[in-house]
């Protein structure tokens, strides 16, 4: 036999949340003759927003980033070694770039946007614009250098 | 039929299986989103309750769906994954109030096993990544980049296979997942995993824990500043957190939904598979969780989803019954329950078996599906038109005419019914006991025929006979003037509103009358060629009272006129051609559109739509509504404006969408029709048909009609017998009172006007009624209810015993004629040739009837079949017998006569899983199968070898999205013979989701056009959410996916009529077919359902 509880659920039934909405005495609904949506616009998604899944196999992706993780741990242990372990051939020689002062348009043309910016924010210059602007901007740097 | 088939929903699907709220239509806006399987519908919450704004069909299946609110968003979005892997993110756009696609995508891969615990979409609270487990063993990531755009999906591998749900966690750094499963030892476990993002892989979570109950199967997280997560057992629920670990023991049961109730996560409801629903309370000492409560709080329908509202109102959506709206009180009432409903939303589903009948005789199917599951059950009859509720009739022969007249202007109500005999008028009125009663009006005259009568300004009446015009004061009742009709001619037709009278003469006399205070002043009169055949003057303008046009019809050149008022100059003549005159015509307006209707008199109505500044007719539309002359008359109900046509098929004409709309009234020929709003009976009609007249009140306008008849148990097979007027169905209670779970199974008779239980028939303990039959034998004159059942022993796999009971209908009870014992599931009868053929586990078998020494007959078997894994559904038609298999698509056997044999003539060798089979007509076979596609098959019988012959060549391929239960010939229109849809042939289809649809077969030529039409369409209107119609409609299961053919898609046909005139005009262009032409075809097919 259940009884009624005294206390039952009442003292937790209070102040029920409350935004504004079904606050009218007499609650009735309008349900009959919702408008039917008929989509006559487009609707494939703003580009880039097609969402496809990565493709690359989960165990192969595993390896390459144990591989990368790997690689980054020993860069950043020749890092630690200082520069006198860099290799003749050396991909990151952005360093030598900006250095350099007689950088070619052509090696300007060959750098990303982050690599110019990078150049300029060194040489205490403004950071926006386009490539061309940047590098125009190098450029000019440059010659008044 | 044909291989040509049409699909058409009649009704569309009520199964709620998700539902959530959040500001989704403005920043401002509180919505509910409710998920119906394949469509979506918008609601507002306001003060006065749930309005609905938009139903939005979706090309896809609906497995999740989400609000969120990405960072930086003033609204939420809502993110839905369908069945078939496809995702998409919706935004509403304020300004155009179109749905917007955000993003979209296939989530497919093409390895990976489906989950078997369904599929799951979760969206990280803090907004960072989209989580779906759709494969076991795979988890799918959609990170969202910091500007809130989705990126590239990636899988990370998990490593419990047999996932029950997961959620994401609050308030953690790192977004992280609870995940609970089962071991292979089916013991259940919850286990929580960090995404590394970056990695592209799961890092181990801050906490675990093993060994739960071993019905845990939901996972509630919750929010900051609690956190953690609850996990809700059969038998106990438990919370758990990083640090904190708490469980209380509840009432055995299974959730099946549960609702947050406030933002903190500090109350939820939980609704369980009884439908009974509790409130789960955490009590906390600022973040520590100190205890949980639960509290019983009362029943409901059996909830699948459960969405607090607002100010203790709560949305139950349900699977097994009826959805509704329900309030929380404060104090519980007599029953110790806290629940009130308030309102009840219509479910269909699951229709797990139906007929079709004509109860009314009226030449129109009803539907009587079984609905609803468990302690949900019902019958519910499903009819095409407007029922009348009556409430009061009298016996009156000879009635000409009626009108109802309110005592003084400002009376809400109406007091007087004026009813117009051929020689005399007579006046009824309410009299105190609410009864109708005869009475005078003194200035009236009574002693002829009333052609019209009004209420009109300044507290007066006004009543046209064939002699004069009489204006009556409605307090004193006295009459104050009269215009008389000029000697030598008698008035013919009239009509009137509040102040202005107009009527004809013979001779094509034209009179305008204008009422003022006491006086009737005739102001003008025309001459017209031609006798007048009606008029009509109803105020459509800004004025109620007062009309600038008149419409009026004409003999001889048949046309129709439209006169200007006060000085009656002729603005538009409309020939209407042929050679019947118009018998009624009517000014209308419906939904800011104005309208000039014309009734003709062998049962066609012209619709035009009337420019009432020019006084232009446009857009001339003829449908016919039945074949004697047709009255209109209007009426209001629910405060909008209809039509009531008056006629041998009474009809209401009613506006949606900005569209006409017809809609059979269930009344047999109907005279005369006036609304009589009395205080008695408000928002009534009086209704004048076959020598009586009835006050009645009318239905919702809607097209279906839906009546419920709760049984209170899961009702699983229904048949109809005419000859009794009963129905049988085969029924199971669950009791779940006692410890342990009982089923108990009954075949029970119903009386099929009243629907009362008038017999019933207990089965044996663990005996299931599986199938029910009407059927005669030869040499046997008497009517049977035939049942097949089953003995499911819970250590059987296959049942191995049932029967075949044969009742009969004596004195309404039934009466156990003859019983035969079979060794399976009797899972199919058919009536056959005068015998009955039964399909039997893996078995088709034949039995005859048979007279023994002493009188009475029993079931002998003849012959049979064998070859199947499993015949579930069986057709028959003349000699053959077409077969569906559990996983052997169709079969087509045939039974020879002389060796007294059934032997298979042809197969399908497609391995269907089959839901449903029927024969459309003798070579071609429709089928159903369980992963939502419809099939043809059609028989090759010039084929020339045997192996041709023997096989059944697949002719059509559809993707339905729903699950078929049962097809039945028949429709729920009425059929009218001079239609060309009349001539159509339909099946009936009713499924899981509570959708009834309608398959007509068609003729090529209108095939070939419409399937031109379908795919201009599909240029036109676009998938919501960028979802392909083409992908959608092409039949897929797990074998296969190959494009629809030989099916057309009406939903999306019929859909062209409700586009904006600019795209009908892109349509009709790219097809060369004119608008008119082509939505007068489309209008046609609108007639099918």
């Amino acid at each position: 036999m259940d009884s009624v509880p005294s206390s039952g659920a009442s003292q937790f039934l209070a102040n029920l949340p409350s935004r504004g909405t079904f606050t009218s005495p007499s609650i009735f609904s309008h349900q009959g003759g919702m408008r039917v949506y008929v989509c006559d616009h487009e609707t494939t998604p703003p580009e880039g927003q097609h969402i496809k899944t990565n493709q690359q196999n989960i165990l192969i992706r595993a390896l390459k980033l144990k591989n990368v993780s790997d690689n980054s741990k020993k860069r950043t242990a020749e890092k630690a070694l200082g520069a006198s372990a860099k290799k003749p051939n050396n991909q990151t020689n952005s360093q030598q770039e900006g250095s350099n002062s007689q950088t070619s348009n052509r090696n300007f043309q060959s750098l990303t946007v982050e690599r110019l910016r990078a150049l300029l924010r060194a040489k205490g210059l403004p950071t926006k614009g386009k490539k061309e602007e940047l590098i125009t901007r190098l450029k000019d740097a440059d010659g008044s250098a | 039929m044909s291989t040509w088939n049409y699909v058409v929903t009649a009704h569309k699907p009520t199964n709620v299986t998700h539902s959530c709220v959040g500001n989704f239509t403005s920043p401002q806006d509180l919505n509910l989103i409710v998920a119906k399987c394949t469509r979506i519908e918008i609601h507002l919450l306001t003060a006065h309750g749930l309005q609905s704004i938009l139903d939005v069909p979706l090309y896809g299946r609906i497995a999740t769906l989400e609000l969120f609110r990405p960072h930086g968003e003033a609204q939420d979005f809502l993110f839905i994954a369908t069945e078939r892997y496809k995702f998409c993110v919706l935004q509403w756009d304020t300004e155009t109030s179109e749905l917007v696609t955000r993003s979209m995508g296939d989530v497919s891969d093409r390895i990976g096993r489906p989950t078997d615990n369904g599929q799951i979409g979760i969206i990280d609270p803090d907004c960072r990544l989209i989580g779906l487990h759709l494969y076991d063993g795979l988890f799918k990531v959609i990170p969202f980049d910091n500007k809130g755009q989705l990126k590239e999906a990636f899988n990370i591998r998990l490593e419990e296979l047999q996932v029950l749900d997961i959620k994401f966690l609050y308030g953690c750094p790192k977004p992280t997942i609870v995940v609970l499963y089962q071991d292979n030892k089916d013991a259940r476990h919850v286990k929580t995993y960090e995404v590394a993002l970056k990695d592209k892989d799961f890092v181990e979570g801050p906490w675990s824990h093993n060994n739960l109950d071993n019905g845990a199967d939901l996972l509630i997280p919750v929010p900051s500043p609690l956190c953690g997560v609850l996990i809700i057992g059969e038998e106990n629920i438990v919370y758990c957190s990083a640090d904190g670990f708490k469980a209380i023991p509840i009432r055995p049961s299974i959730t099946k939904a549960y609702g947050r109730v406030d933002p903190d996560g500090s109350r939820y409801l939980l609704g369980d598979h009884t439908g009974s629903l509790s409130l789960l309370v955490i009590t906390h000492e600022k973040e520590k969780v100190t205890a949980l409560k639960i509290e019983p709080l009362g029943e409901t329908s059996i909830a699948s989803t459960i969405s607090y509202l607002d100010n203790a109102f709560v949305y139950i959506g349900s699977s097994y019954g009826d959805s509704q709206l329900i309030k929380l009180n404060l104090q519980p009432d007599a029953k110790g329950c806290y629940v009130e409903v308030l309102e009840r939303y219509v479910n269909l589903g699951p229709i797990v078996d139906f007929c079709v009948v004509d109860l009314e005789r009226q030449g129109q199917g009803q539907v009587v599906t079984c609905s609803g599951a468990y302690k949900d059950g019902s019958l519910r009859v499903v009819r095409n038109g407007i029922g009348i509720n009556e409430q009061a009739s009298v016996e009156l022969q000879g009635i000409k005419g009626m009108w109802s007249l309110r005592s003084s202007t400002d009376d809400p109500f109406d007091t007087f019914l004026v009813v117009s005999f051929i020689s005399e008028t007579r006046i009824l009125a309410m009299n105190l006991e609410d009864e109708l009663e005869e009475t005078e009006i003194e200035g009236f005259c009574s002693q002829v025929q009333t052609l019209f009568c009004h209420d009109a300004v300044h507290n007066q009446l006004v009543q046209v006979t064939s002699n004069s015009a009489r204006l009556v004061s409605s307090t004193t009742r006295e009459l104050l003037n009269e215009w008389n009709a000029p000697s030598g001619f008698s008035v013919n037709v009239a009509t009137a509103n509040a102040t202005q009278v107009l009527l004809a003469t013979g001779g094509g006399h034209l009179v305008y009358l204008e009422i003022g205070e006491g006086v009737l002043q005739e102001v003008k009169h025309a001459q017209l060629e031609f006798e007048i055949s009606c008029l009509d003057i109803n105020p459509i303008g800004e004025n109620p009272n007062q009309s600038h046009l008149a419409a009026v019809g004409m003999w001889t050149d048949i046309s129709v006129r439209l006169f200007s008022l006060p000085d009656l100059n002729l603005i538009t003549k409309e020939h209407l051609g042929g050679e019947i005159i118009p018998r009624s015509v009517l000014l209308c307006a419906f939904e800011g559109i104005s309208y000039l209707l014309c009734a003709l008199g062998d049962g066609h109505l012209l619709n035009f739509m009337l420019n009432t500044s020019t006084g232009e007719l446009t857009d001339r539309k003829k449908v016919s509504l039945g074949t004697q002359p047709i009255t209109l008359r209007t009426f209001s109900s629910k405060s909008t404006t209809h039509v009531f046509a008056a006629s041998d098929r009474p009809t209401v004409i009613y506006s949606s969408n900005k569209k006409l709309l017809y809609s059979n009234v269930n009344l047999k020929e109907v005279s005369h029709m006036c609304p009589f709003n009395s205080a008695a009976f408000p928002d009534s009609l009086a209704i004048a048909k076959e020598g009586e007249l009835t006050i009645g009140t009318i239905d919702d306008i809607q097209k279906l009609h839906i009546r419920s008849i709760p049984l209170g148990e899961h009702a699983r097979r229904i048949c109809h017998q005419e000859q009794t007027r009963t129905f049988a169905i085969c029924s199971l209670k669950y009791n779940s009172s006692s410890a342990e779970e009982s089923e108990m199974h009954f075949v029970r008779l119903l009386d099929d006007q009243t629907f009362d239980f008038i017999s019933v028939y207990s089965l044996d303990t663990y005996e299931y009624g599986c199938f029910i039959i009407s059927c005669s034998f030869s040499d046997d004159n008497n009517v049977y209810y035939c049942v097949g059942t089953a003995y499911v022993l819970p250590e059987e796999n296959e049942p191995t015993k049932g029967r075949i009971l044969v009742f009969s209908v004596e004195e309404g009870k039934l009466q156990l004629i003859a019983e035969k014992e079979t060794k399976g599931a009797v899972y199919c009868l058919n009536a056959f040739n005068g015998k009955l053929l039964a399909a039997i586990n893996q078995k088709i078998q034949l039995y005859k009837w048979v007279l023994r020494e002493d009188g009475t007959h029993e079931l002998q078997s003849e012959c049979g079949h064998h070859g199947h894994i499993l015949a579930l559904y069986v057709q028959t038609r003349g000699d053959f017998i077409v077969v569906g298999d559990l996983m052997k698509s169709i079969s087509l056997l045939m039974y020879k006569h002389e060796e007294g044999a059934i032997e298979e003539r042809a197969r399908d060798y497609n391995a269907n899983w089959m839901s449903a089979v029927e024969i459309l007509d003798d070579d071609i076979y429709l089928g159903a199968e369980n992963s939502f596609n419809l099939f043809t098959v059609r028989k090759n019988s010039e084929g020339a070898t045997d192996e041709e012959r023997g096989r059944l060549e697949v002719a059509g391929e559809y993707h339905l999205g729903e699950f078929v239960n049962r097809f039945r010939h028949g429709s729920l229109v009425m059929r009218l013979p001079d239609s060309d849809v009349g001539q159509i042939p339909t099946v009936i289809f009713g499924t899981i989701n509570g959708v009834i649809g309608v398959i007509a077969s068609l003729p090529h030529e209108q095939y070939v056009f419409l399937e031109k039409l379908q795919s201009s369409l599909r240029k036109v209107i676009k998938g919501v959410g960028g979802l392909s119609h083409e992908q959608w409609r092409s039949f897929n299961n797990e074998k296969k996916t190959v494009e629809a053919r030989n099916f057309l898609d009406g939903d999306l046909i019929e859909s062209f009529l409700d586009l904006n005139r600019n795209k009908m005009d892109e349509i009709s262009k790219a097809m060369d077919v004119s608008v008119e032409e082509l939505a007068k075809r489309v209008e046609e097919l609108t007639r099918l359902h």
